[in-house]
């Protein structure tokens, strides 16, 4: 399709200066995930200071409770948000943020519509890694015929020769009815993988918290029993002592404090482990 | 193309509805039905809500009520992307005639 026909429809080709970008930060909606909305969050930052350096005016569009909530907290305004599906992103919300970015990006600039989309999201590679990238959605980039495509989300790859296609009814209705489709399932597919990572990143923070209060208790259960075995050192010690005193003079009290030697030496050993 | 057939795709924006081979395939085009057969030229088009109405090599018929989307054919693939398909049962022949969409 690409490699035929000229296209010049606005979903590829935009260029009219307007300065005005969009971008959308993927977080998550609970906590407990380690560093994963704050990484998130750093970086787009770091994107919005990038921006604006380059005289662009971004607009700021967030999707999970955790990115809304730290944005309403410092006051920034929040051209649009979505909460409430972040662990198991349908169609439909894609559906909800693939129509909104559409529509504030196929609006004339002087109705605050926006010429570029950036998408911040995690990317899932394993149960480990996760990365934070930014990606250029829009204007999508028409990647020409070249052997390094392969490796490419691209519209079309067609092995070989690519055929000549006829469209039906024209040229513009398909590219009207597909790029917007394009658009929204590569929104989906990143929200998947953020969802993805989401769940590795909850997951890792749960074993380190897992791992840390096994430690806390092994450490905790040695304290108390050094702590125990001190205090009756001491007491010995103390009974000895004294018993030793009074020996020296006469055996008067020898018989109670046999009882009590007897008496501490039974008493019976509380939590001496909890594991 | 005698003998041939084509290998059809056909996914919703949720889950992959159905794939297989077929010796032909009537899909609810832009300006009305549209029947693909083996070797049909290459081909995008939009497509609308209606019937999608596949002949599989045995000659065995199955029908899916499909909304809006597109289909793509070259060399006798054809990927048929709705936003909605629903398989539904093949009736009796008068019911397939009169129930003839787009």
């Amino acid at each position: 399709m690409v490699s035929h026909t000229h296209i010049s429809h606005p979903i590829v080709k935009r260029g009219d200066g307007n300065p005005n970008v969009a971008v959308l930060a993927l977080t998550a909606d609970r906590g407990m995930a380690g560093a994963y909305t704050s990484s998130i969050i750093r970086e787009t930052e770091d994107l919005l200071a990038r921006l604006e350096n380059d005289g662009k005016k971004p607009q700021l569009f967030v999707y999970g409770r955790r990115g809304v909530s730290y944005y309403h907290y410092r006051n920034r305004p929040l051209e649009q948000s979505w909460e409430g599906d972040t662990e198991k992103p349908g169609v439909e919300v894609a559906d909800a943020i693939s129509r909104a970015l559409l529509d504030a990006y196929m609006k004339p600039s002087d109705k605050g519509g926006v010429s570029e989309l950036y998408i911040v999201y995690t990317e899932f590679i394993n149960m480990v890694v996760q990365k934070v990238r930014v990606l250029r959605m829009l204007p999508v980039e028409v990647i020409e015929e070249d052997k390094s495509h392969l490796n490419v989300p691209d519209t079309t790859t067609a092995p070989d020769v690519r055929p000549l296609y006829s469209f039906e009814p024209s040229l513009d209705e398909v590219l009207n009815t597909v790029l917007p489709r394009y658009v929204r399932s590569r929104i989906h597919e990143c929200l998947f993988e953020a969802a993805a990572s989401e769940v590795a990143c909850r997951q890792n923070a749960m074993h380190t918290a897992t791992e840390n209060a096994r430690d806390l208790i092994n450490d905790l259960t040695r304290k108390l029993n050094a702590s125990r075995q001190a205090s009756i050192t001491q007491e010995l010690t103390e009974i000895i002592g004294s018993a030793d005193a009074l020996n020296k003079r006469k055996s008067r009290n020898a018989k109670w404090l046999r009882t009590r030697l007897q008496r501490l030496l039974m008493r019976p050993r509380s939590q001496s482990s909890v594991m | 193309m005698a003998g041939a057939t084509i290998a059809v795709n056909i996914v919703s924006t949720e889950r992959p509805v159905w794939s297989g081979q077929a010796k032909q395939v009537v899909v609810p085009a832009y300006s009305g039905g549209m029947g693909i057969l083996p070797g049909h030229e290459p081909v995008l088009s939009v497509i609308k809500e209606g019937r999608l109405d596949i002949t599989d090599p045995e000659g065995k018929k199955c029908s899916f009520e499909v909304t809006g989307g597109f289909i793509s054919f070259d060399s006798n693939k054809l990927t048929v992307v709705v936003e909605n398909a629903r398989s539904i049962a093949y009736q009796s022949e008068a019911a397939e005639q009169s129930g003839i969409v787009g």
